[in-house]
């Protein structure tokens, strides 16, 4: 049956080819293109919630919060069992420090789609930073659970129940997943940097110099160099080279001034 | 019975709650910290409130001094509810407004003082940071202040005040904690116009600090640049000394607000290097900067060197560092005593480590208030309890706060607090102020019987008040406890310069004191539960 066909029988919006085409540009990251391409879909049709959620995530690219919210609200108002769209409005109030409001709508995100790792994960990340570090964790491990169950375990899921064992003082327990996610993701700098935090804590300062060393070696990651630089300086400092620490600390002074 | 119970409590080894009654209106200590906000989210309205505890008229009875803001954007006190307050303490645990007659109503938008006795001459006198425009106050010893001159320079924006002698010549210099450049013509805007909120320190260029050179003579020489200060740029909150590696110097800790802790080692030759980082005191464990506040530089652990504690905001937590001595610097303590994830939630301004309950162990006391405008965001109130977290031998810090007292769990915006055994009880109390709203004054009630020991020291060839004296009590049980006289304590505000010892159990048995410069005096069999002057012992 040709496209023409499916849309006179309403089975297809009509700005469904433009979607497509702005969802492919999205992904090779052309955003003004995307924009665009977004646009036309929706003169075309003005309810296609696919389009409405895919210019949110454009306007959430750019910082434009404000955009991203009211893209959202048309789209969840059309179509309340939208969950990627409810996903992505408790990411907008996340991202906009609006606990309260990313936690209800994480919520209702997590009853539209209790399968989706990234739901539990930004859930658990939300309610940690409210204070709730015992429910936090359990949803970390929902999120590792339902990773593993459908094969796709990622390193980025364990770091923050890694980074909140570590303030719990369950170092083992940190240590174990930190470990996991270096082995899912041997070139992550946050993996690497936390197990070198680890070591330093467990006062094998060589090591965590080393790790240290390998962290500022690998470009990506959301842990800045001066991050690394500081671990350095303490962990080389410990380990009898004061040399090398010094050298860490001249790199950050030099970029204060 | 009662005493029994006590007695009972204290063999099995289960110390007495920490306990406050709140006595500020009953005192007559009634003040309310103005901030002149009038909806343009001005940036100063956020971080004033210091307080100081201080003798001013040796009657051997701490008194309260409060600063006090302005309205905005003329930085003019244009009534008297924005006049600075002086309090004297009529010695039974009320107070008596005398500002008009001290001199000490102040002008301009004042954020923090600290009390010093710069000339030496036996009677405190007060620094006064604000708003573009400092003061310095001479205590004329009849009850009344004189504004002095003070250095010229360009009018900045201080948070924090502290007195100190860097360079042991016997005389009290000057550190100013800077902030941020600003103006309230430039005043950046944050937010859509419907949900303006206070911007980020981001938003504003940050400030070196400056160091002052008493000349003995009533005026000062601005050191900042010689002497290394100046060459470092933050944006400083609270300000903290200590001898930390005990070579005779004392040594300067500022917490920044977004950046990082700078830690000034004194060398001893009039300069000073920052060691922040390699001392690894400049950032959080995980190399965030936090948003510091207030900071208190005192040992924690009895182990003799000065720990490091400094607040900060939401999801911050605040830091313990704890001074390892030598190359190894200090490490991060807060989480091993439960401090970091226990203070996660909350949002700091001034604080002290003080022994509350006199068990020997130095506990916390933290002012606190989230930034006004956060329930918008996070649904919760900005005004908080303070709180107060007993020290489990130098392992572990309890949040007590829940049994501290009624009216200890009354949410309030607090900012500054000092320290100071207001009635001589040998029990610590706390003076918090709290912005557009009442003074607090926490009377320590703690029950139990432990002994206590307060010195006042009297420095003859070294600062007449002692600031920078280290002291070492050994006990008769055979513990070592170390405490130094500072002033510069918390946010903004200045503690009495007393230096306090809970002695638990036990009696003293010799007591150590390194005058600044390294000079050692001791004495022994010192009686307990009193407070004991002393004075330098020079050599003819």
């Amino acid at each position: 049956m040709s496209f023409w066909l499916l849309m006179l029988l309403g089975a297809v919006s009509p700005g469904q080819p433009s979607y497509e085409k702005a969802n492919e540009l999205f992904v090779k990251q052309k955003f003004p293109e995307a924009l665009v391409a977004v646009e036309e879909a929706l003169r075309l049709d003005a309810k296609l919630v696919p389009a409405l959620t895919l210019k949110a995530k454009l306007a959430m690219a750019a910082n434009r919060f404000d955009v991203a919210r009211l893209s959202l609200e048309q789209a969840l108002a059309i179509d309340p069992k939208a969950a990627y769209a409810q996903f992505l409005y408790g990411m907008v109030a996340y991202m906009n420090n609006e606990m309260r409001e990313a936690a209800t709508r994480f919520q209702k995100a997590r009853e539209l789609a209790p399968k989706d790792p990234r739901v539990a994960l930004y859930l658990g990340l939300t309610i940690e930073s409210v204070g709730q570090p015992a429910d936090a964790l359990a949803l970390y491990e929902e999120a590792i659970r339902l990773e593993r169950a459908s094969g796709q375990e990622q390193a980025d899921t364990l770091l923050p129940g890694a980074r909140l064992l570590l303030l719990l003082d369950r170092l083992a327990e940190s240590e174990r997943w930190i470990r996991q996610a270096v082995k899912l993701s041997p070139k992550m700098r946050d993996a690497h940097f936390e197990l070198a935090r680890i070591f330093l804590k467990k006062g094998e300062a060589a090591e965590a110099a080393q790790e240290g060393e390998l962290a500022l070696s690998l470009p990506v990651g959301s842990v800045p160099d001066s991050a690394i630089h500081y671990l350095l300086i303490r962990a080389w400092r410990q380990a009898g080279k004061p040399d090398r620490a010094a050298f860490h600390a001249g790199v950050i002074r030099a970029k204060e001034n | 019975m009662f005493r029994i119970l006590i007695l009972a409590l204290l063999a099995s080894g289960v110390v007495p709650p920490i306990q406050f009654e709140e006595i500020a209106a009953k005192a007559g200590l009634r003040f309310e910290l103005q901030n002149g906000e009038a909806g343009g989210f001005h940036q100063i309205e956020l971080t004033l409130g210091g307080v100081a505890a201080f003798d001013y008229n040796n009657d051997g009875c701490a008194d309260v001094f409060f600063t006090n803001g302005a309205a905005i954007p003329s930085l003019r006190k244009t009534g008297a509810k924005f006049s600075n307050r002086l309090f004297r303490n009529n010695c039974n645990l009320t107070f008596t407004d005398v500002t008009v007659e001290a001199g000490l109503a102040g002008e301009g938008y004042s954020m923090a003082v600290d009390a010093g006795d710069f000339d030496n001459d036996g009677f405190t006198d007060l620094f006064v940071a604000g708003v573009k425009g400092n003061a310095l106050y001479h205590n004329l010893g009849n009850g009344s202040f004189k504004a002095i001159a003070i250095p010229k320079a360009e009018p900045r924006w201080a948070v924090s005040a502290g007195w100190f002698d860097y360079d042991n010549d016997g005389w009290l210099d000057l550190f100013v904690a800077n902030y941020v450049e600003w103006d309230a013509a430039k005043e950046p805007r944050c937010g859509p116009l419907e949900r303006q909120y206070y911007c980020h320190p981001n938003a504003y260029k940050g400030l070196p600090n400056q160091l002052f050179h008493n000349n003995r003579d009533g005026s000062f020489t601005d050191v900042s640049m010689g002497s290394g200060i100046g060459k470092q740029i933050g944006k400083g909150m609270g300000v903290a000394f200590a001898d930390m590696d005990g070579d005779g110097f004392t040594d300067i800790f500022v917490a920044n607000d977004s950046v990082r802790g700078l830690l000034f080692r004194n060398q001893g030759n009039g300069k000073f290097e920052e060691i922040g980082l390699e001392a690894g005191v400049a950032l959080r464990d995980d190399g965030h900067a936090i948003a510091g506040m207030g900071a208190d530089f005192r040992d924690l652990d009895n182990d003799g060197r000065p720990d490091l504690l400094v607040s900060g905001i939401l999801n911050d937590s605040f830091l313990l560092f704890r001074n390892l001595g030598g190359r190894l610097g200090f490490e991060d303590y807060a989480q091993r005593t439960g401090l970091l994830m226990s203070t996660r939630q909350l949002t700091g301004w001034s604080l002290g480590i003080y022994d509350f309950d006199n068990d020997g162990w130095k506990d916390l006391f933290f002012a606190l208030a989230h930034l006004m405008q956060l329930d918008r965001y996070l649904g919760r109130e900005s005004a908080l309890p303070n709180r107060v977290y007993r020290n489990v031998e130098g392992k572990k810090l309890e949040d007590v706060s829940a049994s501290a007292g009624e009216a200890f769990q009354l949410a309030a915006l607090h900012r500054g607090a000092a320290f100071a055994d207001f009635d001589n009880d040998g029990r610590v109390d706390v003076v918090v102020s709290a912005v557009n709203g009442p003074a607090k004054l926490f009377h320590n009630v703690s029950s139990g019987k432990s002994h206590w020991l307060g010195i006042k020291l009297r420095g003859v060839r070294s600062n007449r008040q002692g600031l920078g004296a280290a002291v070492h009590v050994h006990l008769a049980d055979g513990r070592d406890l170390y405490n130094h006289a500072t002033t510069a304590v918390g946010y903004a505000s200045s503690s009495e310069a007393v230096v306090r010892f809970g002695l638990g159990a036990s009696l003293i048995e010799s007591i150590e004191i390194r005058w600044p410069g390294g000079a050692i005096q001791k004495l022994n069999h010192v009686a307990a539960d009193r407070i004991v002057e002393i004075t330098e012992d020079v050599e003819p």
